[in-house]
């Protein structure tokens, strides 16, 4: 069970990220509607060049297809140059610790990985990855995929706002995401990272000798600006193979608060922008409640456990606590940046963290939970509202069999690519090849991994064991669809609909309380009914088992 | 007010249980026939598959093991009847679609009747079937005949029994302009009628189409529906593979039986036996209240109306409106208005006409110049002008008048005042008696009298219809008529309200009368002194505004309006414009029953609503009651309800397939509800259907298991 001071803890903190991100969002509308504002005098020249760049109209509108196609296109380009750059990077500058360049199949998962937001890591980046692919392939794909995120959410909130005729313009989305939010808000944070005594440095490892008389590496780097974009960007993905569990990423209980914060700042304050540019606050209220009720869910069953283990692999520079709350903060953001390892978790813990990433909203990842909660808005709208004796309706707009095809397909894309690879991942004997077994702990193992990558959440347990050919493609494949299938769809649902006929009045309120709860329960069936026999298979099944924190 | 709109006493019962309805459900199990049905057909390919595994139960390897043979049998036996059930649901409802349409066909016996053919001044009668008449043909019709097809009436004045359709038995007049049903009768008299419908495109039949055709189209919220079952088929389907495959992998020893009753447990089975039935049967209940619809879309659209465009005459008030006083003008008397009353009303043979006549007659108003009346100069009512009235010369008085028609009643009065017959007063050469709408008439008078305004509007400004009598351009008089409320119109107005419905009352009335009609019956928006085209402008303004909108109509005039609104209604006794424009006809043609439509229409949704949630809701007991025999010897902790391993997965069958034939009496009646706010009734019918449905197959299924332990 958890105690007062810890409860008031997360309190407090859930509340200051709320507040936070509640004065950013009239921020971020600001920036996609396109008001002027007083950055513009630095930014609009700076924009302007590259636009003028990339050959860029900057007025041209883009229907859903154009825009996401962009989008894509944008992203699998900067994969593109980063594969190059891993693959090649001991030919590279940059590279004072001559690490030669990565296997194929390594820098496929990564690039993938990385540009998708997702961030799952089959390699240790202190012993893997020069400062030239730390700061380019890694830390720019961070930055790129994070805006993307929150371009297609924007973009789709687009097509739901009355009287709108296009979705935007992606480019000129993604340029003003990454000037205007990204990269100032990263620089303030790596700034307070510096001051919490997270290292940024391009002078090499240090090679010291301890008391003992041992030699060690003090392996730093430019380690703070990538702490905050991984953070901020719901990334997830560190400098180091032990992530916000090596200290240099996550010296103090402070520090780890701050990281907290920074990872519930966008998604939450994303929430916020949604009732803004709809120009209906109230409608902000179910996408709210259903996030934070379903992730103080998460949060109940993560506490559950008398000692939410303080065990053998829990910083106790952290303490069980904190490394509970991260846990469930990661996976519910998606950032799937870990502050101890999983292994030493308990069943219910890790219970908690699969709801988070098979929910994918709670609040989930910047832009994409948003669109997710969208989704789930409307399966519950149709299924349920049928019943208040109207045709079911959202924002005024009647559900079509078209709206009710586009989300069952959006869901339906979850359950394939996890369950599918879990299958295969044991029938080719690829499992057991990295020494994972069938039993509880070893499926919860192969289950999480596929989970993490289909949502691109990005923590897992296998790390550099999965470092095969088999598991670097599968996950790629299966984090590739996990990103780029539900935001297709969920674009073409925002963007079917432009011009739709409104209702004036309407039956169901989506934005009473009633309706909030009855989309929490919704979504809790929808989400257990498909997974529940996989779930007892894995935590559930040790959970009765009686392992406390024995997923290693 | 009558909550449930389809149970009404005669047509509430399910269709009886006959032999054609077991006959026809054991043919729909034929695999094909179940095509149109997935998530039935995936049924029965699982019970292909365990049947497979009772008979040879060597040829599945590892899924499944010869010791449990019988057990195999028992779970292939409820997977057909489970089948079997979706099935009888369907033959129900088709049973009862084909009572309806039966019963809509003997409003369309063949006949053969007298055509009409004109050839110059040459006409000629050729006896011809139904069938052979076309639109435009014109048929002599006599007493005794049956009208073969919907006409107009041209010629003649005849009385027609209607009863077929209406159910009403008292014969209904018709004149030139009335349009008259096919498969009516004409009673007394004859009558030459215009055929206004080709056969086979009169509004029955499109009903017949509609309940008959096997291959009814979906309606758009049928279609969205089945969308979710297929996705969740889909994602079922995914898991059961799943499980299969780790099953194999992990040697975790599931049985292939248990995976499929599993996987038959979590299908929408429910919603999906019942989906076809629910919205045919809407069709039914529609007509059992005699209403026929042209489209199963219209029912549904009726469902969700922001306005109900209401007309007050006929819909809340009775439309006879009584006159109840005569009320002069300063500088007249009493006696004045009365006989003038009388002289203008003479020839109006509207209810409103007869009662002056009467009144004016009992209070001994009898105007000396009856006598003049014939050979005076009707100005009849015009719907521009909205007054009417006579106009007497003198000198021209030649014995009595005779009526227009064969009413009596004018004869009777003359004969009873002899001493009325003194003809026209010699100061005035000529008399003309007007009456109207106080604003029509103010136009007309020479001088509007002090106090006009206020006569008026005291009249109006208490609920009653003023109408000025003026005589010779100078005005007397008020009449006072007073309007007759519907019974129970105001709790229906009260029910539409509570549903957060806007009822918007039309009338022709003064501002203060459609003010007081409408606060005394409870309606908040009226338009006063509309003409009939106003309807057509206030559903498009209603439109533009993105509502929904329901409106009554009868005349031709109500046509255009009947067509663009979202659900008109025509009523049966309107013309064939106004029928032909409305997506609904009303053979009772009673426009109140508006109101029961959107009843109906939001029942039939929250009948499917409902169903498909309490199937999805039901999914999580079947999960406790089968997932831990799936996994006995790895989690015996997870078997909370404390069932039998066996028995466990037969429980969660039988719950699964009885809960089919359940909830058919629900999916053919219709959820029953209270109107009230929709907010209300979503949250009821949440706890009811979807808290319910987590709740009620735990205890069933618990039950269903001790009582396979009994056995």
């Amino acid at each position: 069970m958890i105690t007062l001071p810890e409860f008031l803890s997360v309190a407090l903190i859930l509340g200051a990220s709320l507040f936070l991100a509640w004065l950013t969002a009239p921020y971020l509308v600001r920036v996609y509607k396109r008001v002027p504002g007083r950055l513009d005098r630095v930014l609009n020249p700076v924009e302007k060049g590259v636009y003028k760049l990339a050959g860029v109209d900057e007025e041209h509108r883009m229907g859903w297809k154009e825009y996401f196609l962009a989008g894509l296109c944008v992203n699998i380009v900067q994969m593109v140059i980063a594969y190059l750059i891993l693959v090649f990077q001991g030919s590279l500058p940059l590279n004072p610790q001559g690490f030669p360049g990565l296997s194929w199949d390594l820098a496929f998962n990564t690039v993938i990985s990385f540009g998708t937001n997702t961030n799952l890591q089959h390699y240790a980046g202190e012993v893997t990855l020069s400062y030239l692919s730390q700061m380019t392939a890694i830390q720019f794909l961070q930055f790129t995929s994070a805006a993307t995120g929150i371009c297609m959410g924007v973009a789709m909130v687009r097509g739901f706002i009355v009287g709108s005729k296009d979705m935007g313009n992606f480019y000129v989305d993604f340029v003003r995401t990454l000037t205007r939010i990204l990269i100032p808000f990263c620089l303030v944070a790596a700034v307070v990272l510096v001051a919490l005594g997270v290292p940024q440095t391009l002078s090499g490892y240090t090679t010291v000798t301890t008391v003992e008389g041992a030699s060690r590496s003090i392996l730093v780097g430019p380690v703070a600006s990538l702490v905050s974009i991984m953070q901020l960007g719901t990334n997830g993905g560190g400098y180091y193979g032990a992530n916000a569990a090596y200290p240099f990423m996550n010296p103090s209980p402070l520090s780890d608060v701050f990281e907290i914060g920074l990872m519930l700042l966008l998604p939450t304050a994303l929430i916020f922008v949604f009732g803004e540019l709809l120009g209906k606050k109230r409608e902000t209220r179910p996408i709210l409640i259903g996030a934070y009720g379903l992730f103080i869910i998460d949060l109940g069953i993560a506490f559950i456990p008398n000692a939410p283990a303080v065990g053998q692999g829990i910083e106790t520079r952290i303490g069980g606590f904190m490394s509970v709350f991260w846990t469930v903060v990661t996976t519910a953001v998606t950032t799937g940046s870990v502050n101890t390892t999983l292994s030493a978790m308990h069943p219910l813990v890790i219970l908690a963290a699969f709801m988070g990433m098979l929910i994918q909203s709670t609040p989930g990842g910047k832009g994409v939970g948003l669109m997710y909660m969208v989704m789930y808005i409307v399966i519950t709208v149709f299924i349920v509202g049928l019943m208040s004796g109207r045709t079911p309706e959202y924002l005024g707009i009647k559900i079509t069999s078209r709206d009710v095809k586009l989300v069952m397909l959006a869901f339906l894309i979850h359950p394939i690519i996890i369950l599918i690879p879990t299958v295969l991942a044991y029938a080719s004997g690829a499992a057991a090849a990295i020494g994972v077994n069938g039993a509880p702990i070893g499926f919860t193992q192969i289950l999480y991994e596929f989970t993490s990558a289909a949502s691109n959440n990005g923590s897992d347990f296998l790390g550099t064991a999965a470092n095969t050919p088999f598991f670097n493609v599968a996950t790629a494949v299966v984090i590739f669809l996990g990103r780029y299938g539900p935001i297709a769809i969920l674009m073409a649902l925002g963007g079917s609909m432009i011009g739709r006929a409104r209702t004036a009045v309407s039956g169901l309120r989506t934005d009473s309380i009633t309706f909030s709860l009855v989309l929490i329960g919704s979504i809790l069936i929808l989400v257990v009914l498909t997974f529940f026999p996989f779930l007892v298979l894995g935590p559930i099944q040790s959970y009765f088992q009686g392992s406390v924190n024995g997923f290693g | 007010m009558d909550s449930a709109p389809g149970r009404r006493g005669r047509f509430s019962r399910l269709p009886p249980f006959t032999s054609q309805v077991l006959k026809d459900s054991v043919v729909r199990l034929s695999p094909f026939s179940l095509l149109s049905n997935p998530v039935m057909f995936i049924v029965e390919m699982t019970f292909l598959v365990v049947a497979a595994m009772a008979v040879y139960p060597q040829g599945f390897g590892s899924v499944a093991s010869a010791s449990k043979q019988t057990f195999y049998l028992e779970v292939a036996a409820i997977l057909i009847i489970t089948v079997w059930f979706s099935t009888l649901a369907d033959a129900l409802a088709e049973q009862q679609a084909r009572n309806t349409a039966s019963s809509l066909r003997r409003l369309e016996t063949e006949v053969t009747s007298r055509k009409v053919i004109k050839q110059g001044w040459a006409t000629d009668m050729v006896p011809t079937k139904s069938t052979d008449l076309r639109k435009g043909d014109l048929v002599l019709l006599e007493k005794g005949e049956t009208i073969p097809i919907d006409a107009e009436v041209i010629e003649g004045i005849a009385m027609v029994d209607e009863s077929l359709m209406t159910g009403e038995s008292a014969p209904v007049r018709k004149a030139p302009g009335d349009s008259v049903i096919g498969g009516s009768r004409v009673v007394t008299d004859t009558l030459t009628v215009k055929v206004t419908a080709n056969p086979g495109e009169t509004f029955i039949d499109q009903m017949i189409h509609l309940v008959e055709s096997s291959k009814r189209p979906k309606t758009p919220n049928e279609q969205a529906v089945t969308m979710v079952l297929l996705g969740l088929t889909a994602i079922f389907t995914i898991i059961i593979v799943s499980l299969l495959g780790l099953s194999i992998t992990l040697h975790l020893g599931a049985d292939l039986s248990v995976l499929i009753a599993l996987y038959v447990c979590l299908l929408p089975t429910t919603i999906g036996a019942l989906l076809p039935a629910i919205g045919l049967s809407g069709v039914s209940r529609l007509y059992a209240n005699r209403i026929v619809a042209k489209s199963g879309k219209a029912v549904e659209t009726a469902g969700d109306v922001d306005v109900i465009l209401l007309d007050k005459t006929g819909t809340i008030t009775v439309g006879n409106r009584q006159a109840i006083e005569f009320i002069p003008f300063e500088g007249h008397t009493v006696k004045e208005v009365g006989e003038a009353s009388f002289l203008s009303s003479w020839y109006d043979d509207t209810p409103e006409g007869r009662s002056i006549i009467r009144l004016a007659y009992d209070s001994g108003y009898i105007p000396k110049e009856l006598n003049s009346l014939e050979l005076s100069k009707v100005y009849p009512f015009s719907a521009t002008s909205r007054t009417s009235g006579v106009k007497m010369s003198r000198g021209l008085m030649l014995g009595l008048p005779k009526g227009i028609d064969s009413g009596g009643e004018r004869r009777r009065f003359r004969r009873k005042a002899p001493e009325a017959l003194e003809g026209l007063d010699e100061n005035e050469p000529e008399v003309e008696v007007l009456k109207g709408a106080p604003d029509s008439m103010k136009s007309s008078l020479g001088a509007v009298p002090p106090l006009y305004d206020e006569v008026v509007n005291g009249v109006s400004g208490a609920g009653e219809t003023p109408i000025v009598v003026s005589r010779n351009g100078s005005a007397l008089g008020v009449i006072r008529l007073k309007d007759v409320l519907k019974e129970g119109i105001r709790d229906k107005v009260m029910a539409v309200k509570a549903m957060d419905i806007r009822p918007v009352m039309i009338t022709g009335d003064q501002p203060l009368t459609a003010k007081s009609i409408a606060s005394e019956v409870g309606i908040d928006e009226y338009v006063p002194q509309a003409r009939p085209e106003v309807k057509f402008s206030i559903v498009q303004k209603e439109q533009k505004d993105s509502r929904i909108v329901a409106m009554i109509g009868d005349g031709t005039n109500d046509a255009p309006a009947l067509a663009v609104a979202d659900v008109g209604l025509a009523m049966s006794s309107g013309t064939e414009a106004a029928k032909e424009a409305a997506n609904m006809v009303d053979l009772e043609s009673n426009p109140a029953k508006v109101i029961e439509v959107v009843m109906l229409g939001k029942q039939l949704l929250m009948t499917r609503g409902a169903v498909t949630a309490f199937s999805i809701a039901n999914d999580v007991a079947k999960y406790f009651a089968i997932v831990p025999v799936l996994f006995s010897a790895a989690i015996p902790q997870l078997n909370i309800l404390g069932l039998g391993l066996e028995s466990a997965v037969l429980s969660a069958l039988i719950f699964n397939a009885i809960i089919i034939p359940m909830l058919i009496p629900l999916a053919m009646r219709g959820v029953s509800f209270k109107p009230s706010g929709t907010m209300s009734i979503f949250l009821r019918n949440v706890m009811v259907w979807g808290v319910g449905g987590v709740i009620v197959p735990f205890v069933g299924i618990k039950l269903i298991d001790l009582l396979i332990s009994v056995i």
